[in-house]
């Protein structure tokens, strides 16, 4: 007998404990449709919640446990792969290091506001922003009736939590496969959620489509990238990447250059960088304003931890192959999200062009190539994640005639009668548009001062190019706080409905943490500092 | 002697029952090194004509049995015994005029009936026939071919087959058509899920997907025997498959005419004929080769003259009585069954067929575990035959479970028939919904009382006025009754 | 034979030359005797309608079987090779498998409860 001998299996060592926090959420998230299939319809509403709510919760008492002791994570802060014991090579699917636990407990924390803020109900048996029966054509009897009979989507809690089980994986994952499976993992969901708003449904669905097919576009390059970058290193993990970069294989440089850009292209699709940010402003239009806010903080922070992977750990020895494309990008980023922001009369719209401009922003913080960057990049995405989901959250309160008032006009003199709502939206714009005592201002001052310290000719140019294009921002902020402000309420005035202690709780907290990360930034930044090393 | 040497000797040594519980790699075992390519055209024609001589006897069959079935007796003009009946069918249909609808999609709707006759052959290019015979001078397997995904590339094959039905019940403009074809391709993607699980438990005792590799694994033992609930699943989905009473729904007459092929007239029309039955035998042949030994002799006839008769061309008897025997289970089953409604149909497929199939998968998992000493080498021995302490637990906790959930169901079913048995009352007034009624069986009529004195006026009112006074009078009935 | 798919194609061909060989001789052979009534889509005599039941469209209904059956067909993807190199694998591959279909039961479950398995 002389057959061959099969290749020998060898088993994956799996850190249970290294990835407790996404079990925790990935469970707490099958529990969750099976609440769907069993519960009585009337009780899923609390259930749900509760269950989301404690599960991240959990998740990020793990995350904090994990972190405190990195030496419980073995193999160096790998897990999930093994070590050939022949030729001595590793290939590990997940980084549990510094970076990853941060945006992981941010992503955590910021999905807890996120939730609290969806669960709004305002009496009613479901989530106030979103359809009873989002199956139905809108306007259709079948939706009427279902409405009627209390039905209710309490599904976008599962959904919810099932997008952030990907977007804790997204800046894990420690090879591109597993970036991918994230991607769509935490994508899939989005593009549900974004269908469902309860009021302008065909806008909603409308974005929902838009978000899917370029989605889906998006996934594919991503796709074609790293097939072209496994045909060039031969494998799909960062560190055989790496290593493959500086030793060489020059017969297959041809490769390498458009791989890498395939796949930036379908990460700064999903942050929403120029000129991959046309979805942007529609989906974050149409889509019911808890998930815009949870979509703005979360999504981005994820797709900012993979890119931050990517750039430090996979593509970091091809740097000078790529760099000067994302340089273009986070300069286009800038200038075109800060300077049509100027013409939006919509204030979601605003919202949304203003986000593609902080995704410049942080761009320039990821050029810097610099642990100071990296640093400075988390701590960006915390401060503009909390100040975002309380942005949404007033957004959604702001209602004429039962739906959301979103046009500016209807904004106006809006401080005059609520001024607490409005002196809290003003203070968040002030945030967006960095003006110091607020988180804003530590953020920016952080990436651009990363990026003029190690970033050579090219930082300080694009830093350059943030200021000014923060000037521009802050031209529209203070627009929106001179019309809140400043000028009479129109006849049919808009009103602040009073929220639930949910969503008053979350709004409250993301100003809070917007004033206290401006006032006293040390500790959060010390901790960003302390998080920015990856291992590899 | 060097280390490497010394392993050699072991691996020689190694006792053929070791390889035979743990087969060594998942490659096929047949051996076609000594085939070269004609030879293997040679097959592939001897396979192509063994299939259409078997079509035009099996719908001859069918028909003389379901005639025989049903106390009539079937073709008997057309050659002896009416066996080229089909043959005449055959030369009729080509004769007959190709129509084309107007309506109808042409180039898509010529497609649909070749793909669904040219995937019906592919399949058995690697159903193993019979053991290693000799053809002009080359040893050979008489199969056409094998790989290691062998059985993976049957199921590959079928779902593309299914695109000949969706096609042409899409391409032939028609409401019945669109109809039929979409119901078949519901139904047969719905069984075929079925069908791959239950073929799982037959991968995890081969291990291997490779056709020859399967029936040499089951040289000792049949995979009916340890996998009995595959076949049962098996079997029943290779009907739903097939499009085959009682799952024929796609062609059901009294509801969608002909199907998807009721535009379909001439040699189009005879493409998903020949289809669907070379279909049968496909099936057929795998169910053969996976569980029933494939070609090899029943036990008893292969240990005649220490196998003289299980291998070589005796393998292709074998293979071709186990094959009829199917065949005759299709004709018996259209000769008996009625055809069940779509929503009894599917409902079975999803709710039943595929949870319960995917809990064998487990259990067969669980118990080959155990054979194979992941769950515990302890054993003991119980009159003279020593037994695995893993392998009795896990058999004896399926056991327990499937009996607790067979009990339970049962429960169930009867809670359920209590609560739908439905008591007539002994005495019905026939006017009481304000229409007549007649009686149940064993019911009395309530004497019409005071009818002759005016008080029934309300049943000689009008139409409109009765209506009402059935709807509001309705639940009281209704309370009365349950 | 080196490449053991090449038979495959054989058959592939095979197949395909008789079906096309017989729909082309009926196409020659058979008569052509025009008339219009015989062209329209047969439904059993009455007048036809001018188009198959919506338009040819597909009710939403059978994309949710179909979607459902992907789910049960990819799990089956990883179930083939998993039964297939089961040996090799041991205890960890049984229950991370078990793991697996538990998940896809979740799924099954919301399906089921929610009506995605009801025809009528």
């Amino acid at each position: 007998m002389t057959a061959v001998a099969p290749a020998a299996f060898q088993q994956s060592n799996v850190d249970y404990v290294a990835i407790l926090p996404m079990l925790i959420v990935a469970s707490a998230a099958l529990v969750g449709v099976l609440v769907e299939a069993f519960a009585p319809r009337r009780r899923r509403h609390v259930i749900q919640v509760s269950l989301a709510v404690v599960g991240l919760l959990a998740a990020f008492a793990a995350v904090v446990w994990v972190a405190v002791d990195p030496n419980k994570v073995g193999h160096k802060g790998l897990t999930m792969g093994f070590t050939d014991g022949t030729t001595n090579h590793s290939v590990f699917a997940l980084a549990i290091d510094g970076p990853a636990l941060f945006m992981q407990g941010s992503i955590v924390l910021m999905g807890v506001l996120g939730i609290l803020t969806m669960a709004e109900r305002f009496g009613g048996v479901g989530p106030d922003a979103f359809t009873p029966s989002g199956a139905s054509t809108p306007g259709s009897a079948s939706e009427s009736a279902a409405a009627r009979a209390g039905a209710l989507t309490s599904e976008v809690f599962p959904l919810t939590m099932f997008a952030i089980f990907g977007m804790m994986i997204f800046p894990t994952t420690n090879d591109l496969i597993g970036m991918f499976v994230a991607l769509e993992v935490l994508s899939l969901p989005l593009y549900i959620l974004s269908g469902l708003a309860r009021r302008r449904r065909l806008l909603s669905q409308e974005a929902s489509l838009k978000y899917f097919l370029l989605g889906a576009f998006s996934s594919a390059f991503f796709l074609f990238g790293t097939a072209l970058l496994y045909g060039y290193a031969g494998s799909v993990y960062f560190g055989d990447l790496s290593k493959a970069v500086a030793t060489g294989p020059l017969a297959m440089n041809g490769l390498l250059l458009p791989g890498a850009f395939l796949v930036f292209v379908g990460l700064l699709f999903k942050v929403g960088a120029v000129p991959f940010h046309a979805w942007t402003p529609d989906v974050y239009q149409g889509a019911p304003t808890p998930v815009t806010g949870f979509m703005a903080a979360c999504t981005k922070a994820a797709a900012f931890g993979a890119i931050l992977r990517l750039a430090y750990v996979g593509l970091d020895t091809a740097r000078w192959e790529w760099t000067n494309a994302v340089v273009i990008v986070a300069i286009l980023t800038m200038v075109v999200g800060s300077v049509l922001s100027v013409t939006q009369t919509d204030m979601k719209r605003l919202l949304a062009y203003s986000s593609i401009a902080h995704a410049g922003f942080i761009l320039v913080g990821v050029l810097a190539f610099d642990r100071k960057g990296v640093g400075a990049v988390l701590f960006y995405l915390v401060a503009y994640g909390f100040s975002t989901i309380a942005a949404f959250g007033i957004v959604s309160l702001v209602r004429q005639n039962g739906g959301e008032a979103t046009h500016l006009s209807q904004w106006a003199g809006l401080g005059k009668r609520y001024p607490l709502t409005a002196g809290a939206f003003a203070f968040l714009m002030l945030a967006f548009a960095g003006i110091p005592l607020t988180s804003g201002f530590v953020s920016k001052f952080g990436v651009f001062s990363a990026a003029i310290g190690t970033g050579g000719a090219t930082g300080t140019t694009l830093a350059v190019i943030g200021v000014v294009c923060s000037a521009i921002t802050v031209f529209v902020y203070a627009r929106v706080i001179v019309l809140m402000f400043f000028s009479d309420a129109p006849d049919d005035a808009v009103e602040v409905v009073t929220p639930s202690m949910a969503t008053t709780f979350s709004i409250a907290i993301g100003t809070l943490i917007t004033l206290a990360l401006g006032v006293l930034p040390s500790s959060l930044l010390d901790l960003a500092d302390r998080a920015s090393q990856f291992v590899r | 002697m060097s280390l490497s040497t010394a392993a050699y000797d072991i691996a020689l040594s190694l006792p053929a029952g070791v390889t035979g519980l743990a087969p060594a790699n998942d490659n096929p075992v047949a051996d076609f090194s000594d085939t070269p390519w004609w030879v293997a055209l040679i097959k592939a024609v001897g396979v192509f004509v063994y299939l259409l001589l078997s079509t035009l006897l099996v719908i001859w069959f069918e028909r003389r049995v379901i005639g025989r079935m049903q106390q009539r007796p079937g073709p008997n003009r057309n050659g002896p015994f009416g066996l080229l009946q089909t043959l005449a069918d055959g030369m009729k249909s080509m004769l007959k005029e190709d129509i084309t609808p107007a309506n109808a999609d042409r180039i898509v709707y010529t497609t649909a009936p070749l793909i669904a006759a040219t995937m019906a052959f592919v399949s058995f290019a690697i159903i193993p026939l019979g053991g290693t015979v000799s053809i002009f001078g080359h040893e050979t397997p008489l199969q056409i071919t094998d790989v290691p995904v062998a059985v993976l590339l049957v199921l590959a094959v079928a779902s593309v087959g299914v695109y000949g039905i969706v096609l042409a019940g899409w391409s032939s403009g028609s409401t019945y058509p669109l109809l039929g074809g979409l119901r078949s391709t519901a139904q047969v993607i719905s069984y075929e899920i079925a069908m791959g699980l239950s073929l799982v438990a037959i991968f995890l005792y081969s291990g291997s997907m490779s056709t020859s590799q399967i029936v040499a694994a089951q040289s000792s033992l049949w995979y009916i025997l340890p996998a009995f609930f595959s076949f049962a699943v098996y079997v029943i989905t290779m009907v739903g498959e097939t499009n085959r009473l009682p799952f024929d729904l796609a062609e059901g007459e009294g509801e969608l005419t002909g199907g998807f092929h009721t535009e379909y007239s001439a040699m189009r029309f005879a493409m998903f004929y020949l289809g669907e039955y070379v279909n049968m035998f496909t099936v057929s042949a795998l169910a053969t080769t996976m569980f029933l030994g494939g070609w090899q002799a029943p036990p008893f006839i292969a240990a005649i003259g220490d196998g003289a008769l299980n291998g070589g061309w005796w393998g292709l008897l074998w293979f071709t009585i186990k094959l009829w025997m199917f065949m005759f289970f299709f004709v018996w089953l259209r000769g008996s069954l009625p055809r069940v409604r779509y929503d009894q149909f599917m409902r079975f497929g999803w709710r039943f067929l595929i949870p319960i199939t995917l809990a064998w998968v487990v259990a067969v998992a669980f118990i080959r575990g155990a054979q194979l000493g992941f769950l515990g080498q302890g054993t003991f021995t119980i009159g003279g035959r020593e037994l695995s302490v893993a392998t009795v637990v896990i058999v004896s906790i399926v056991a327990v479970i499937a009996l607790a959930a067979a009990w339970i169901w049962d429960d169930k079913r009867a809670e359920r028939e209590a609560a739908a048995e439905f008591n007539p009352p002994e005495e019905i007034d026939p006017f009481e919904g304000g229409f007549p009624v007649p009686p149940l069986p064993g019911q009395r009529l309530r004497e019409p009382s005071g009818l002759a004195v005016g008080s029934g006026a309300a049943s000689r009112e009008p139409v409109t006025s009765s209506v009402t006074s059935t709807l509001t009078s309705s639940p009281v009935k209704e309370e009365t009754h349950g | 034979m080196s490449e053991p798919y090449v038979p495959i194609l054989f058959m592939l061909g095979l197949g395909f030359a008789f079906a096309a060989l017989s729909v082309f001789t009926s196409l020659v052979v058979g008569p052509k005797r025009y008339n219009r009534a015989k062209l329209e889509a047969y439904e059993c005599g009455i007048q036809p309608s001018p188009q198959a039941a919506g338009g040819g469209r597909i009710p939403i209904k059978y994309y949710l079987t179909a979607m459902l059956f992907i789910v049960f067909d990819i799990e089956s993807v990883f179930l083939y090779p998993f039964a297939v190199a089961f040996n090799k694998l041991g205890l960890f591959a049984l229950v991370e498998m078990v793991l697996f279909i538990l998940t896809v039961f979740v799924a099954y479950a919301y399906v089921w409860r929610r009506g995605g398995l009801d025809w009528d």
